[in-house]
């Protein structure tokens, strides 16, 4: 492995940022996210940041088409893809893992989606190992290594005061070359993370599940749950999303946004009809999405045990607990 | 699309959910509350060439995009049937021909023509329930040898409501080996057909047991099973396609979840046999 110390970890950004767009975990106000690269920029090493990347791929909002309507005629504008490739510094395992969970959204079962393809086939990414859970930490029950990022790029560790980077692709190999005259070889050894409180035990939860959807612990969780959706919005594997416009005169523009299984209006149709209607059968469908649906469809989890929507939760329903109760119910 | 893992020969290269412009070429007052559109594309071919059953999302873009059921396609046009529920489709109500409109599809599995292929069909429809029904059953008609007897039973809430009332009354009644059934919900003047629900209507034909396509509001439904379980109908014999919101129509965005199936990609149609494998949330 080839280490920098943490000091001069400022003039290899500055190197990548000629060739990338490059993003980093950073502390912005009483928030942390991956922000643009700039010498002033407050890192966030310690710990994962609030946001994870999931918007550098699927963001918030995203425009998907222009149009012009005059009396009976229609004109539509396909808005081409940024040209930029991005390269994204620190990115943790389990929000590696998130983005394995959207490229099979948006890349498989007979549709690519272009608007996800385009940003992710410009990322680089380098991943950071984990020294330290948090409390909310959850990871290695869900099947993640938090010291090893999959699909990343170049594996990353902070350790003793200088960043380790070790290539994991050909992509990686390149920007290691690249950085080579500030890099020095030398072999550090990577601690397993240590502080993990959470250990939910996940083994025949999602067998169970199939049998699960008319059992009373929905009726129980669903009383708890205010269906605010904050859940749903920082987690980095919810990709559920609204296409709506907006209209001015003549003009307008189609785009695509976040949305939640939350809400009540996710499902409802014209016409009036909600084949999900109380709070009840939308709690069960995010949980059964997570731990069941998804793994069925997809053959992995829906959750990778980052720990954000345990933090969020106004109501500490935490999924977590569920996975516990799935374990102990008849 | 070079990486597209569909296993399907259709043409993924454009961008799947920016729709293509299209213009109405023709419009069919069906009922009082729904129009069939006839849509083709600027230089008068079909849009995309849907098998029966399959789904088209169409928009107006600045008022919205909903996912309907192609009820038939010609040589160079798709139709439509759209009943003005909602805040597009009654914007759709107010156009008229020459209207521009964007169109993408298609969408979903569609009816198992190999399952029906050399099968005397049964065809149950309530209200605007036809509209997919009615894309199966022209279909067997241009196909007339592959298929056998064709039977239709079809109810509306009045004989205003009955959709597509020329195939129900000319068109398909004048087909060799084909039959046509037609109820309204209550007794009105001017009307001598039969009069009841659709239900109690099937039961009191007591058709043989045979492939099935079941599509109306979800009361008729519910009420029609058990009356062909009565009649030993077998659920893999019974096909019916099912409606939930959509957005992307390819599988993304999420909403038309039946537990891990998509009804924009693995439905709408389903045998009653699939749905019993899942969670009854439709």
């Amino acid at each position: 492995m080839f280490t920098v110390q943490e000091s001069e970890i400022r003039d290899l950004l500055n190197v990548l940022n000629k060739e990338y767009k490059v993003f980093v975990p950073a502390k912005v106000g009483d928030e942390s996210k991956f922000v643009p690269y700039e010498d002033n920029v407050e890192f966030c090493w310690d710990r994962n940041v609030l946001l994870s990347v999931k918007d550098k791929f699927f963001p918030q909002t995203e425009p998907l088409y222009k149009f012009k309507t005059k009396r009976q005629n229609l004109e539509i504008e396909p808005l081409a893809p940024k040209d930029e490739p991005v390269l994204l510094f620190g990115v943790r395992s389990c929000d590696l893992q998130a983005l394995n969970c959207l490229d099979q959204v948006f890349l498989t079962k007979g549709f690519v989606d272009e608007f996800y393809r385009t940003k992710r086939e410009q990322a680089t990414i380098v991943a950071l190992g984990c020294n330290e859970a948090e409390d909310t930490c959850f990871c290695t029950a869900m099947g993640v290594d938090p010291q090893k990022g999959h699909g990343a790029d170049i594996q990353a560790h902070w350790l003793q005061g200088k960043f380790a980077l070790e290539a994991l692709t050909d992509k990686g190999q390149k920007i290691i070359d690249t950085l080579k005259s500030y890099l020095k070889e030398e072999n550090l050894e990577v601690p397993e993370t240590k502080g993990f409180q959470l250990q939910p035990d996940m083994d025949g939860v999602p067998e169970k599940l199939k049998g699960m959807f008319d059992s009373d612990l929905w009726t129980e969780v669903a009383r708890k749950c205010l269906n605010c959706g904050a859940c749903t919005y920082i987690c980095p594997t919810c990709h559920c999303f609204d296409m709506s416009q907006d209209v001015r005169g003549e003009e307008g523009f189609k785009y695509r946004c976040w949305d939640s299984c939350m809400f009540e209006e996710y499902t409802l149709m014209a016409g009036g009809h909600n084949p999900r209607p109380t709070k009840k059968e939308r709690v069960r469908n995010r949980f059964l999405h997570k731990l069941c649906y998804f793994p069925e469809r997809y053959n992995m989890l829906l959750c990778t045990g980052c720990g954000r929507c345990l933090s969020v939760c106004p109501v500490n329903l935490h999924i977590t607990s569920i996975i516990d109760k799935v374990k102990e119910a008849n | 699309m070079s990486n597209c893992t569909c296993g399907h020969e259709h043409d993924h290269a454009a961008n799947a959910l920016i729709p293509v412009r299209a213009k109405v070429i023709n419009i069919v007052e069906e009922t009082p509350d729904t129009k069939t559109f006839f849509i083709s594309t600027l230089d008068d071919q079909k849009p995309f060439d849907p098998e029966p059953g399959q789904l088209g999302m169409l928009s107006l873009p600045n008022v919205g995009e909903a996912m309907f059921s192609v009820t038939n396609k010609g040589e160079k046009h798709l139709e439509m049937a759209i009943k003005a529920v909602g805040q597009l489709t009654n914007v759709l109500h107010e156009i008229e021909v020459g209207q521009e409109v964007g169109i993408r599809g298609p969408y979903g599995n569609g009816f198992p023509l190999d399952f029906f292929k050399g099968k005397d069909i049964l065809f149950i429809g309530g209200g605007i329930g036809l509209a997919p029904v009615r894309s199966l059953i022209m279909h067997c008609l241009r196909n007339r040898e592959d298929y056998g007897k064709l039977t239709v039973v079809y109810g509306a809430r009045s004989q205003a409501d009955l959709c597509f009332k020329e195939d129900l009354f000319t068109n398909w009644p004048k087909t060799p080996n084909m039959e046509v059934f037609i109820t309204i919900d209550n007794k009105e003047e001017g009307w001598d057909g039969h009069v009841g629900f659709v239900p109690a209507y099937v039961e009191e034909l007591a058709p043989k047991p045979q492939a099935t396509v079941l599509c109306g509001p979800p009361v008729m439904i519910k009420f029609t099973l058990p009356v062909l379980e009565k009649l030993n109908f077998a659920d893999k014999d019974i096909i019916t396609t099912l409606e939930m919101r959509m957005k992307c129509g390819i599988g993304k965005c999420g909403r038309c979840n039946i537990g891990s199936k998509y009804v924009c990609l693995d439905g709408p149609v389903f045998s009653v046999e699939e749905l019993k494998d899942l969670p009854p949330e439709y």
